[in-house]
């Protein structure tokens, strides 16, 4: 199962995957032209900085038992049995917030111009999502857990720990 | 094995599916006295509002039950529960067995116990066909009232004002959402309902509904006269446990559940809106009666019927509404009355936005949060985690607050990163 990674060191905190990933889900899909739109674009993912100043971006971790599914008022949230993600269907949200409640990561974000949750579906419709393409370090990995610890071992600098 | 569930909306729906998942094989019946497949109870008030259509209420896609080889039985009420032999009687006196059995039969509204109540007219706002009959008056209504500032009261409240009806609030103690704000912020957003055209009144309580069959109007316990076509009444409600009244099923506030949300009697399970259990912050018994706590007891009841042996933590406090595009949150223990707690606040001046947090010594214990809602989640896993706050105690209250500031307290929790994050995905922090 392909899984987003996120190799904390080589975090930079440009950001660029925050607006890779508003202009991806904009309707123009262009950054230029989303700029323009109402409501303007937003981002599904946010790069946050820890206390020891570290920073990383952070998004929906997909969880094996999310309190997003059983808060979820309306039905709209529900979990892939084969991919495993957990996606939500925009048309059914209403924009209750109760998903904003319980989420523990503090990823999905209430977009009220919308009324619907923002949360990351890892960019479905694309090869590899679009905060992955634009990371300018390769912070982001976007792949099976095996590769992407081979990956970490190849760096001989590494002080990152692959928690699982 | 016979698996039979009473009730079909949150708690019954989660836990068919968790026992499906489980156990493929088993018959499984689901029993309601209401006439609709499943269908998303807290969304009536968007169906009123004219915001959802019927349709769209759908709680499962329309071959669920087909699906998952359930049979649905619908329109049928259970009188009682006999766990002597296994078997419940319904309202046309026919038997049903099983092997295992949930009583998942939600909640009513409570009513006003005054006079002239049985006029048509009045509403206790819980089910779909509530909703289809206030629409029924709504052309020739033009006044409603809503005793009550609880949450359904206002939800109704605020649908009906978004469908051009005068909609006034009259509520007995001295502000509404008494139970899950303080004052401070219960003033808010009552600020926030009147400046969109809601009225608000306080401190008065009906005393007699008026009118011949149909209600006209309501005499207040201030003698005040006041007209009105429809009538809501938001004043809680209380679980629907008659069913089990001459049975050994052991009741108090609601159905008495243990950690695997078994009842007293094996084989028999209690969920949602119906079951009493523990309350994760005070650790009393209560009924947390949440759509979020329903789907999650229905699952792990649902989970332990066929096996599992799953223990179910507690419930917990916790719910969210938007008004007019004002979000509103409040978790856990806001309604401090008695000494011990700590309470801090950040408010702007001028703008609808309010933020409190709830000490308990080293612990956080309830959250109010206004206008700006995101990372809300955050404190709820503080709460839900017992978490030690005492070094972060001074940036809670900060806009900048989120999940990075406490990952590590939060993931040394046992039992975080299995039900949160084990996809294998988080990888992080050296
Ligand atoms: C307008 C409204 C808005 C709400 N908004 C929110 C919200 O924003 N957030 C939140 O957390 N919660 C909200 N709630 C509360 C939430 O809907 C309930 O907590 C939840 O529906 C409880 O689910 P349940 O499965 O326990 O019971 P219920 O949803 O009450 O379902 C029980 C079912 O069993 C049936 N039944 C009862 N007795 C019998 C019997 N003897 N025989 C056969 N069938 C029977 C009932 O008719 C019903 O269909 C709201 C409720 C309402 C009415």
């Amino acid at each position: 199962m392909k899984r987003l990674f996120v190799d904390v060191e080589r975090c930079l905190s440009c950001r660029s995957c925050e607006i890779a990933c508003a202009v991806e889900h904009s309707q123009s899909k262009d950054l230029f032209s989303s700029l323009k739109e109402e409501p303007g674009p937003r981002s599904r993912t946010k790069v946050e900085r820890d206390t020891k100043l570290q920073t990383f971006p952070l998004q929906c971790r997909h969880c094996e038992e999310p309190y997003c599914i059983d808060a979820c008022i309306s039905g709209a949230v529900s979990k892939d049995p084969e991919t495993g993600l957990v996606i939500l269907d925009e048309d059914k949200c209403v924009g209750c917030w109760m998903c904003v409640m319980v989420c523990p990561f503090g990823v999905i974000r209430p977009a009220k111009e919308k009324k619907i949750a923002l949360r990351c579906d890892l960019c479905q419709d694309n090869e590899i999502p679009a905060c992955v393409a634009a990371c300018p370090t390769k912070a982001l990995f976007f792949g099976e857990l095996k590769d992407f610890k081979k990956k970490l071992l190849e760096r001989k600098d590494t002080k990152s720990k692959v928690k699982v | 094995m016979d698996y039979l569930i009473i009730g079909n909306c949150a708690s019954g729906v989660n836990a068919v599916e968790a026992i499906r998942g489980k156990d493929q094989k088993g018959k499984i019946t689901v029993i309601s006295d209401e006439n609709y497949p499943a269908y998303c109870r807290c969304l009536i008030s968007n169906y009123l509002a004219g915001t959802r259509k019927e349709k769209d209420l759908l709680l499962k896609e329309k071959n669920f039950y087909q699906d998952n080889s359930i049979e649905l039985i619908l329109n049928k009420k259970v009188e009682s529960v006999k766990p002597e032999n296994k078997r419940v009687v319904l309202s046309d006196g026919k038997e049903l067995k099983y092997d295992r059995l949930l009583i998942a039969t939600g909640g009513s509204p409570k009513f006003l116990g005054v006079e002239g109540e049985d006029k048509y007219g009045i509403f206790g706002f819980r089910t779909l066909n509530d909703a289809k009959e206030i629409l029924k008056l709504i052309p020739r209504a033009k006044k409603v009232l809503v005793f009550g500032g609880g949450l359904i009261g206002l939800k109704a409240g605020y649908a009906l004002k978004q469908k051009g009806m005068d909609v006034e609030i009259i509520v007995k103690s001295p502000r509404i959402l008494s139970q899950v704000t303080d004052n401070d912020s219960a003033e808010m957003v009552g600020r926030w309902l009147m400046e969109n055209g809601i009225k608000i009144r306080t401190g008065l309580a009906p005393k007699k509904i008026l009118g011949n069959k149909k209600v006209e109007g309501v005499l207040l316990d201030n003698e005040e006269k006041m007209n009105c076509q429809v009538i809501i009444i938001g004043k809680g409600v209380r679980p629907n446990m008659d069913l089990v009244k001459d049975s050994k099923i052991q009741t108090h506030w609601g159905i008495i559940t243990n950690q695997y949300l078994q009842t007293n009697v094996e084989n028999v399970y209690a969920g949602g809106d119906v079951a009493e259990t523990t309350d994760l912050i005070t650790g009393e018994p209560t009924i947390n009666a949440l759509w979020t706590a329903a789907a999650e007891q229905g699952r792990i009841a649902g989970l332990n019927m066929a096996g599992e042996g799953k223990k179910y933590p507690g419930s917990i406090a916790a719910n969210s509404i938007d008004f007019f595009g004002l979000p509103i949150i409040s978790l856990g223990y806001v309604r401090v009355k008695e000494k011990g707690y700590e309470e801090f606040v950040r408010r702007q001046p001028g703008i609808y936005q309010y933020k409190k947090i709830v000490l308990k010594g080293n612990r956080l214990v309830g959250v109010i949060l206004v206008g700006n809602i995101e990372n809300a989640g955050v404190y709820l896993a503080l709460i839900r985690r017992k978490v030690d706050i005492s070094g972060i105690k001074d940036i809670l209250l900060e806009d900048w607050f989120d999940y990075s500031k406490v990952s590590e307290l939060l993931e040394q929790k046992e039992g975080f990163r299995e039900t949160v994050s084990l996809q294998g995905d988080l990888v992080k922090m050296a």
